[in-house]
């Protein structure tokens, strides 16, 4: 952080004429996001935490009674959350090769190409992201079926077995998290790339004149300088895996074949979300807030550790 | 703006307006009124919708100063809707809700009991229709949903694999004995799938399930205690387990069952009769489709249950409860059900309908594949709906017990009354 | 400039892969669009290429939706949100990132953390407000409460921290005031990763569909989503013609993206000179 720009800011202090309100610069700035996101989020999640103690279906007509702690027992007991703990690892863990290793590599390997290759490649890996998420999961619920699925077909003409690939209950987990990852590697690859073209071409060539070889200099210059991106995206892998395959998981198994995909989201949608009661909702969202909150500090902290920055 | 928020989250009960005493409904429609109506079947594209905004159309042409404003919500959808708008303080006037949400739309969303509104005017309405029918949207003795759309569970079946394994497509099968063995002909013959029944996916309900087990004298509760691992109940499922085991069950992607079965890979399919237009179209020219009443237990009668739903009055207004009352019987009336069954594939609850020529009469005997499905008319059981705050988690559980105890390697007995026995504290206590 | 270097082998195994993944990628909507053109009876079938391709299934979607109105309203939603959140973030991350002062770190934390709010806790009160403001059927009412991301202001502040502080210092040394280094030195530079967030808001919001469907009661202020929404019933899909709308979908985010990955490549041109 630079403290270049801090004198400046100690001085400037801007005055609302109408409201008679002295405000220091920063806190201008930040007044849009900080309001729409407590306004709209925050909030609505410090209400809910109050009706996760109650019993309540939000209706004026309706008395609220108080239940306690009984609606996040209700959920932290479900017979497959335990199932459903150990899914959801096993999605972020079978994401990570495709949100964030296969596009990184991707986005270094696809630099060196000429330029209309390489936005030729970009462009393709990209086009998933264009397709509807629901449009997405009924797609490839077509092209695998066991009966009338392309894939099945090219299987079976190749002289292999067909593969029940969502009916399957060791199979079925493993595609939810390629569909997952199949819309995800033009979004990680596009913020790669992004990333990438904005490492200063000078320090590559810098390199390149003291005879660095390529590999050193992706591992010197080139990841260093995307660590940022990198932790990002892998923060989001943690945080969001579980939420990102919920799509897929609500159209294509709803949790089956015997619960082999659910996981922690698809679990609160389906006894808290989807259900008329605002308590056991409520509970789930702050079940999951927390969380994932925790998580999310705990990511935020390596980030602070390892992220290194060109200043 | 902030402050205002944070009330509306928690302190919803006490801003909203007062609660207007149960009024009398008003005698007649004197000056302009305008009423919701919530309805699923305007949330997809096609003859549903169409239909849909035809009978609306109509019936503001009948009653001038009534002006509908529908709102389209999808079937899964509607009943958050409408709770949600109450919660906003916009009180809905008429929906159209599923009928698992029954016991909840009567009891905590304040549906008005159609005796008690409108008394004389109900029984006068009621005559002709299906007395089966009125019971669907009956809880404790009184109406509080008034049927609309439903269909009942029918037996779709490919008779061209029926061909191909030997068997006479003339005969489908009656009993779940005969289910078993043609299914197993057809996946020997044919190497397709035998049968498989629309119960387990996410986009089915329990009505299949609930259809199947009352086959077999079971239920899934009675009162407030959950009898779905009970002796008559398992053993239905039970029954699955072993045409599962046999291999006449196919073991498919339960989303995809009614694909598997429009691309000609499945001899017999148990589901809804609201498909039956969709499917006939999905047919032509790729196989030959057929209809048939859902398979028996031995010589025990079927117990078709019905999927599909009821129309629930919301308004709280004297003139707007009136309003949506005409409305709601110009829905069920006879000139509704002549468009809902000739157009959409829903059917009649007016059976006498089928027999005058002046209604459906000839548009049956052009269509004989609706047949089957009138015959289970008469037998229609109702759905059983859950009771409580909890009702869907109960419902929940009871499925994927149920589905752990068709496709699992477990006992089916012991997996349905481990969830039973979860599920039962979750049920209201008296 | 980077010069193409490396052995032609290892070229090969490069061009192989990308072939073989941008194979993997389009495939799926290859199927999408050969769907949509196949006619009725022929819609499982597994040939590659439509046998007897008609245009029915587009008629019957453009007949069924006002397909044109919907797109434009969710152009406008999603071009309005996608701004609303490179502007709102871009604020937050300059505050961020280039002052320090008391508060800065819980109003990082506060923004951080929203992100972990589930939609669905926050949907219903939300709605109850958004009715309260008038804002049911509104575009305001869409892009609003979307209008600040957490997303959009991490990825913001990992922009500006990479961002050369010599620039700001020598701007600043100009007696440039704090908002003119925004607009003049720093947005300029910054075209990249705001072009990136750009496409990314957009899609994500174009691909909204549980707030539009709460808060839009007319068709003619409807959302793409739902209109898709409009082919796929519990009672089974309309292939055809929901093939045929999630091609007309699909195609204005190809465009925006083909517009502005220009921007992200263009930026990558002219970064030598910085």
């Amino acid at each position: 952080m630079t403290e270049a720009a801090i004198p400046a800011a100690r001085r400037s202090v801007v005055r609302l004429p109408l409201l008679g309100v002295k405000l220091s610069e920063p806190w201008l700035y930040l007044a849009p996001a900080l309001l729409i996101v407590v306004v709209w989020t925050w909030a609505p999640l410090v209400g809910a935490f109050g009706l996760s103690f109650q019993q309540w279906n939000m209706l004026p007509h309706s008395e609220p009674r108080w239940v306690g702690l009984d609606n996040y027992a209700n959920l932290v007991t479900l017979p497959d959350m335990g199932r459903a703990v150990s899914n959801t690892l096993l999605y972020i863990l079978g994401l990570f090769p495709l949100s964030v290793i296969a596009p990184l590599a991707i986005a270094i390997l696809t630099q060196d190409l000429s330029g209309p290759l390489r936005n030729l490649y970009r462009t393709l890996v990209f086009l998933p992201m264009i397709v509807a998420p629901i449009v997405a999961a009924v797609l490839w619920r077509w092209l695998l079926n066991e009966d009338h699925g392309l894939v099945n077909a090219g299987l079976s003409a190749l002289g292999f077995a067909r593969i029940g690939f969502l009916s399957d209950p060791d199979v079925a987990l493993w595609t939810l998290v390629w569909i997952t990852g199949w819309k995800l590697i033009g979004f990680s690859t596009l913020l790669l790339s992004a990333a990438n073209a904005a490492i200063p071409a000078s320090y590559i060539e810098a390199a390149r004149m003291d005879g660095a070889s390529r590999w050193r200099i992706v591992r010197d210059i080139r990841l260093p300088l995307l660590s940022p991106t990198i932790l990002l995206l892998s923060m989001m892998t943690v945080l969001f895996g579980a939420q990102w395959s919920f799509v897929y998981i609500n159209a294509l198994t709803g949790g089956g074949p015997l619960r082999s995909t659910t996981n922690v989201f698809f679990l609160m949608w389906e006894y808290g979300f989807k259900t008329m009661s605002a308590g056991w909702s409520a509970a789930a969202g702050v079940l999951t807030f927390v969380v994932f909150g925790l998580a999310a500090l705990g990511c935020l902290r390596l980030m602070r550790k390892y992220a290194v920055h060109d200043s | 703006m902030l402050k205002r928020h944070l009330l509306a989250a928690g302190l919803l009960a006490t801003l909203a307006a007062p609660q207007i005493a149960a009024a009398e409904m008003a005698e007649a429609i004197t000056e302009p009124v305008t009423i919701t109506f919530y309805n699923y079947n305007l949330a997809s594209a096609g003859l549903g919708r169409e239909a849909t905004l035809g009978l609306i159309e109509e019936f503001m042409r009948r009653n001038p100063l009534v002006t509908v404003e529908p709102i389209a919500a999808p079937s899964n959808e509607v009943l958050s809707r409408v709770q949600a708008d109450m919660v906003a303080g916009m009180q809905p006037d008429l929906a159209q809700l599923v009928f698992r949400d029954l016991i909840y739309a009567a009891k905590e969303l304040g549906a008005e009991p159609l005796e008690d509104l409108a008394g004389e005017e109900l029984a006068a309405h009621s005559v002709g229709m299906v007395p089966n029918g009125l019971a669907l949207g009956e809880v404790e003795g009184k109406t509080y949903g008034l049927a609309y759309v439903f269909s009942t569970p029918v037996m779709f079946y490919n008779a061209d694999l029926f061909r191909a394994a030997g068997l006479d497509p003339d005969q489908p099968p009656r009993t779940w004995e005969e289910v078993k063995d043609a299914g197993l002909a057809i996946t020997k013959a044919t190497g397709k799938h035998g049968f498989f029944p629309g119960a387990y996916g996410p986009i089915d309900g329990t009505f299949v399930y609930q259809a199947i087990v009352m086959s077999n004298g079971g239920k899934v509760r009675d009162g407030n205690t959950l009898t779905f691992a009970d002796p008559a109940a398992a053993e239905a499922v039970a029954m699955l387990r072993d045409l599962m085991d046999s291999g006449a069950h196919a073991r498919i992607d339960v989303g995809a069952h009614l694909d598997t079965f429009q691309s000609g890979n499945l001899g017999m399919f148990l589901w809804t009769s609201a498909v039956q237009n969709r499917l006939i179209k999905a047919a032509e020219g790729n196989f030959e489709l057929r209809v048939a009443p859902m398979p028996a237990f031995g010589e025990k009668p079927t117990a078709p249950t019905n999927s599909g739903s009821a129309l629930f009055l919301f308004s709280k207004e004297p003139e707007k409860q009136r309003a949506a009352w005409e409305l709601m019987k110009f829905l069920t009336s006879e000139y509704a059900y002549n468009e809902i069954t000739t157009k959409i594939g829903y059917l009649p609850l007016r059976p006498g309908m089928v027999e005058d020529p002046k209604w459906l009469k000839d548009w049956v005997e052009a269509n004989p594949m609706i047949k089957p499905n009138l015959s289970q008319l008469e037998r229609l059981t109702p759905n059983i709906a859950f009771p409580g705050p909890n009702y869907r988690q109960v419902e929940n559980m009871m499925k994927e017990a149920m589905t752990e105890a068709v496709f699992g390697s477990g006992d089916p007995v012991e997996t349905l009354k481990a969830a039973q026995e979860r599920g039962q504290p979750l049920m209201p206590a008296e | 400039m980077t010069v193409e270097r490396g052995s032609p082998a290892f070229r090969i195994a490069v061009h192989g892969a990308m072939i073989l993944l941008s194979l993997l990628a389009i495939f799926p909507l290859w199927w999408m669009i050969a769907t949509s053109l196949r006619p009725e009876g022929e819609v499982f079938s597994t040939a590659l290429f439509p046998a007897s391709p008609t245009l029915e299934n587009y008629r019957a979607a453009l007949e069924a939706l006002p397909m044109p109105r919907i797109l434009w309203n969710t152009f406008a939603m999603a071009a309005l949100t996608a701004a609303a959140q490179a502007a709102s973030g871009l604020l937050a991350a300059y505050a961020l990132v280039f002052w320090r002062f008391r508060g800065a770190r819980t109003a990082q934390v506060l923004i951080a953390l929203s992100w972990l709010v589930p939609f669905q806790v926050v949907m219903i009160p939300n709605y109850v407000l958004a009715t309260r403001l008038g804002m049911l059927d509104s575009l305001a009412g869409l892009v609003i409460p979307n209008a600040a991301a957490a997303f959009a202001v991490l990825l913001m502040i990992n922009a500006l921290r990479s961002f050369p502080k010599e620039i700001v210092e020598a701007a600043r040394m100009d007696g440039a005031g704090s908002l003119r280094i925004l607009v003049e030195v720093i947005v300029p530079n910054l075209r990249a990763p705001l072009a990136s967030l750009g496409v990314l808001a957009f899609i994500s919001a174009w691909n909204e569909y549980f707030w539009p469907l709460l808060l839009i009661r007319r068709m003619e202020a409807s959302v793409v989503q739902i209109g898709l929404q409009f082919f796929m019933t519990q009672e089974g899909n309309d292939w055809g013609p929901l093939m045929a709308a999630a091609t007309m979908a699909s195609l204005p985010i190809l465009a925006l993206y083909l517009v502005l990955h220009r921007q992200v490549i263009d930026s990558f041109m002219r970064s030598g000179i910085r």
